[in-house]
């Protein structure tokens, strides 16, 4: 393979040459190490766009969501990319990504860039290849991202961590409250928005995450809103705008807390990708006859394991 | 034919296959009286024309009146589908159902940039009260109606036909099909056509036909598209039961009373490939029907206590290959639906799986019918199987499974379980099931799976002369120039403004056809106005402003 | 599961989905689940696509390969749309197959569009999965 011509691909990817950042991306997701050089770059030259990541329970109308977030987006000129993460079967490594379906009536516009990615449940090449894949839209020069993901797994909600802004989807059918605290999940929320908001039981909900969130007493300088939206009517998507604006605003303040937050955002990349090469190494034998004789001495009792760890991981 | 493949076809040795249903019931070698029928008759089966149903709607049966043979036509421009109206009739149809082309299903206009190769390519192109004025010359909508194989706006564009032709909304004969839920949930898609915005449709055009048009029937549950996008017998019943009792609910909450619309609905049904199985199907319809109309809903009217039901048999039965064997089979299926007690019938052409109906196929459907009517016997003695230990066993479960996957649907909300997708998941699992089965051979389609036969003629195929189509479509865009368009935009701004409150918006649909506005335009408004895009294929915007 | 560096590598990502106004998704929907359990990525966008929709689609996604259902009769028309719009936008390299009612005597019209895979009535999975393989040179599993 040649080796990456870098700025040819920057200005490519900065003249928004679709074939060029698809391509891209299925190169990211298949972890060809031939990108490293490209991943580098794209790194130092990103940080310019806001990333928004939507997620909540299966059912809970988040592509219906973010299709009418897209146009509102849209209506104000606003150029859009989307990166619907979907999981992978666990027994067949199959995905069926469905997304589209709620999003089609912008497949045909220039302003609006859609990419579906199978979760593919390796131990955090999702959470890499997402990144990525972020770093990559960010230099294309969209004015938003957003990244949804079905808020089931750790391997989805591991995405969450790379989004600037996280818009968590609760709904008041089956009881999605309770399970969101029991998982943990409300921890990660900037902005809640209860979905269904017509349900009977919208009121309550809404009522009970606002109670939550109080008493977790979260980032300095910023209190979650909680707002209600109808994803099928578009009803409470201004507001929901409105609201990832303004978190947009606060993160721009060089505040301790902001500068805490994007130290954790790095710390958990970091670690990514750590756990992402020793997987590499351990179970997907890029380095087998390397490890191949460590490992046969651990099964004789010759070595033990943690001797081996440290070996991989200094 | 080689003197092998005769030894072979002679030869051939016939094992059982399978125990369970079609639909996938297991059943016993041997039925026998431990239901205790005879105990329960009065309570579970009744004299035909006796609540609950089960037997049938009428104590006459086919001797005072038969089933309406019915027949489908539909291709082309509105000329193209009135020659073969024409043709079906001279064949002894007595009944019509045109068949609209996909565009006018889905309200979208011929001239609609993306789509002008399918305008009339598998149903006729109505597009526009001219349109259906020309298709129904012939015919005097107050002494014969159409049965319109549709549900967007059929009702409406006749109303206008009967407007303009000076004839009182409530003389109109016909019927159509507005059952949108049914619809949105077989592969029209939540983002043409979401759930709620569904449900109101149909609400709005029950309410308003009912009140205006009491010799308007109103094809609803339709239950054969249900079917036909994946459901088990029982399917049809939990699916339809809960697209008709929310709309009860709901028109209930408008003022309106189930003894007053009832009467008006009749079950769109299908006949699938295992006899025993589909008659116990239109039997157990007919109980729930009756027993939630009565419990659930308050019903005093025997007329809405009964439900009629209207059968087509299923298309996705039949198999491309070797396609004679299909005349068997919708003779087999035909033969269900007659022992079930519906009240009309559409035979499949057994060419339905490779075109739309050629004329030679069109007139064995009908002698199908004729030999059952004739021959056969099918329509001497009501409800024949009534008291078979094993049918009114398959009754029993089939009613059980109805109610128990009803339960849980209602439990969600048909609407919702529409518009979140978990009834299309349903449905995808059903028809991956099936599908596994074919492929291990636990079930078994001639032809398809097993018995596949070797080279074949190619099957012969419907084709028309697209010149009338053609001509069709400049006549339309001529149409819309000449028109009154300052009148059709006064009209569309009305329409407009009572779409987007809660009244019902069917008066205005038909002042702005009566005025020569398009499916496309007055569709597209209503969707504007309940705040979907003009087109649902985002493609074009609406001509007309409305501020 | 295979991570490794190749780009022609991966698993094959297949885009299914149908033109114009035709609602019979039943049998891409059974497809596109028998293609996840034999391990392929299926992006499913549906019925109810225009075509220069579905192009931009194909590109955005990178999709290995193309499938179309039609029940229709008009997938000739539909075909050639196709392929024109392909070819414009630059995609003509990603691979057609179509499926549904598809007659034998139009097969060879449809290889002239560009379509190199064609299951008609009678086509199995197994049909489909050998030239998924075959078409991306990608393998399962």
């Amino acid at each position: 393979m040649e080796p990456l011509d870098l700025e040819q691909i920057i200005s490519a990817l900065r003249a928004g040459e679709l074939r060029t950042a698809a391509r891209l991306i299925s190169r990211i997701e298949n972890n060809d190490p031939e990108l490293l050089p490209l991943l580098k770059k794209l790194y130092l030259l990103g940080g310019n766009t806001q990333v928004v990541g939507i997620t909540g329970p299966p059912g809970a109308g988040k592509s219906t969501l973010v299709n009418q977030l897209v146009s509102s987006y849209r209506q104000n000129d606003k150029r859009v990319a989307v990166l619907a993460v979907d999981p992978s079967s666990p027994f067949s490594g199959g995905a069926i990504l469905g997304d589209r379906v709620r999003m089609s009536r912008h497949d045909a516009d220039p302003g609006v860039f859609i990419r579906s990615m199978a979760s593919r449940g390796s131990l955090g090449g999702l959470a890499n290849a997402a990144a990525d894949t972020i770093s990559l839209l960010d230099i294309m020069g969209w004015d938003l991202i957003i990244v949804e993901t079905v808020g089931v797994g750790q391997n989805e909600l591991e995405i969450m961590r790379h989004a600037d802004t996280v818009v968590l989807i609760q709904t008041p059918e089956s009881g999605d409250a309770v399970q969101a605290v029991k998982a943990g999940v409300l921890e990660i929320g900037d902005i809640f928005a209860v979905n269904k908001a017509d349900h009977h039981d919208a009121d309550k909900l809404a009522a009970a995450i606002a109670d939550m969130v109080a008493s977790k007493g979260l980032v300095e300088g910023w209190i979650p809103e909680v707002i209600k939206t109808e994803a099928v009517s578009g009803k409470g998507i201004d507001e929901l705008m409105t609201h990832i604006g303004a978190h947009q605003n606060f993160l721009k303040d060089s505040t301790p807390a902001v500068r805490a937050r994007n130290l954790q955002k790095v710390r958990f990349r970091v670690l990514d990708i750590c756990k992402q090469n020793a997987t590499r190494k351990l179970l997907e034998g890029q380095y087998a006859s390397d490890i191949e004789p460590k490992l046969s001495a651990v099964v004789d009792r010759e070595s033990d394991p943690y001797t081996v760890a440290a070996e991989l991981i200094d | 034919m080689s003197d092998d493949k005769n030894s072979a076809i002679e030869s051939v040795k016939v094992k059982l296959s399978r125990t369970r249903t079609w639909g996938g019931m297991e059943t016993e070698n041997v039925y026998r009286p431990e239901t205790g029928i005879d105990q329960e008759y009065e309570e579970k089966l009744g004299d035909p024309g006796q609540y609950p149903y089960t037997r049938g709607v009428s104590e006459s049966g086919y001797r005072r009146k038969m089933w309406t043979l019915r027949n489908i036509v539909g291709y082309g421009a509105p000329e193209d589908t009135l020659e073969g109206i024409r043709s079906a009739l001279a064949a002894g149809t007595a009944g019509i159902n045109v068949v609209p082309d996909a565009l006018t299903q889905q309200a979208v206009d011929p001239d609609h940039p993306a789509f002008g190769v399918e305008v009339g390519a598998e149903g006729c192109s109505i597009a526009c009260a001219r349109d259906m004025e020309r298709l129904t010359q012939d015919i005097d909508i107050t002494q014969s109606g159409v049965a319109y194989h549709y549900g967007m706006l059929a009702y409406a564009v006749s109303a206008a036909v009967a407007t303009r032709r000076g004839i009182s909304l409530d003389k109109m004969l016909g019927s159509s099909m507005p059952d949108f839920l049914s619809y949105s949930l077989s592969g029209w898609g939540q983002q043409v056509f979401p759930a709620a915005f569904a449900h109101k449709a149909t609400l709005d055009c029950l309410e308003f036909s009912t009140q205006n048009s009491p010799y308007w029937a109103v094809a609803m549950p339709q239950a054969y598209d249900l079917r036909e996008r994946g459901a088990p017998p029982w399917g049809e019943i939990a699916y339809g039961m809960a697209i008709v009792n929310r709309t009860m609910e709901d028109l209930v909450s408008r003022g309106l009373s189930v003894d007053e619309v009832a009467p008006s609905l009749a079950w769109v049904s299908t006949s699938d490939i295992d006899f025993f199985e589909e008659v116990a199907k239109f039997r157990a319809v007919r109980r729930v029907w009756a027993r939630t109309m009565k419990e659930r809903f308050g019903a005093t009217n025997p007329r809405a206590m009964s439900i009629r039901m209207a059968c087509h048999t299923a298309g996705k039965s039949l198999v491309y290959q070797q396609p004679l064997n299909n005349l068997s089979r919708v003779a087999i299926q035909s033969f269900a639906a007659l022992c079930g007690g519906v009240q009309s019938l559409e035979a499949c052409t057994f060419d339905e799986p490779i075109c739309i109906p050629t004329p030679e196929a069109r007139e064995l459907a009908t002698r199908t019918q004729q030999i059952l009517a004739h021959e056969v016997g099918a329509a001497r003695t009501i409800d024949p199987l009534g008291g078979s230990y094993y049918v009114e066993a398959l009754t029993d479960e089939i009613e059980s499974r109805a109610l128990a996957m009803l339960a849980d649907i209602e439990e969600k909300g048909i609407v919702e379980a529409i518009a979140d997708g978990s009834l299309e998941k349903l449905m995808d699992e059903h028809n991956l099931t099936q599908e596994r089965e074919m492929a291990s051979k636990d079930r078994i389609m001639v032809g398809r799976n097993d018995f596949v036969p070797g080279e074949e003629e190619q099957p012969k195929r419907f084709t028309f002369d697209k010149e009338n189509t053609r001509k069709h479509i400049a006549r339309f865009i001529e149409m819309k120039k000449t028109r009154d368009n300052d009148l059709l935009q006064d009209k569309l701004r009305k329409l407009y403004l009572i779409a987007q409150g809660d009244d019902n918006f069917h008066q205005a649909m038909i002042d702005a056809f009566v005025a020569d506005g398009t499916i496309g335009e007055v569709w597209g408004t209503v969707r504007m106005a309940n705040g979907l895009s003009y087109d649902p294929f985002h493609v074009i915007e609406s001509p007309f402003s409305f501020n | 599961m295979n991570d490794s560096a190749n780009p022609q590598s991966g698993k094959i990502r297949c885009l299914l989905g149908m033109l114009g106004t035709d609602v019979h998704s039943k049998g891409i929907r059974t497809l596109a689940q028998l293609l996840r359990d034999a391990g392929i990525e299926v992006i499913y966008i549906g019925e109810h696509n225009t075509v220069p929709g579905m192009v931009r689609s194909i590109i955005v996604e990178d999709a290995d390969v193309v499938g179309l259902s039609f029940l229709s009769s008009n997938y000739l028309d539909y075909c050639e749309q196709l392929r024109d719009e392909m070819r414009d936008a630059g995609a003509s390299d990603t691979p057609v197959m179509v499926g549904g009612i598809i007659h034998q005597e139009d097969y060879e019209a449809l290889g002239a569009l560009g379509v190199s895979g064609i299951f008609g009535p009678g086509s199995t999975t197994q049909d489909v999965l050998d030239f998924l393989q075959q078409a991306t040179g990608k393998t399962l599993n």
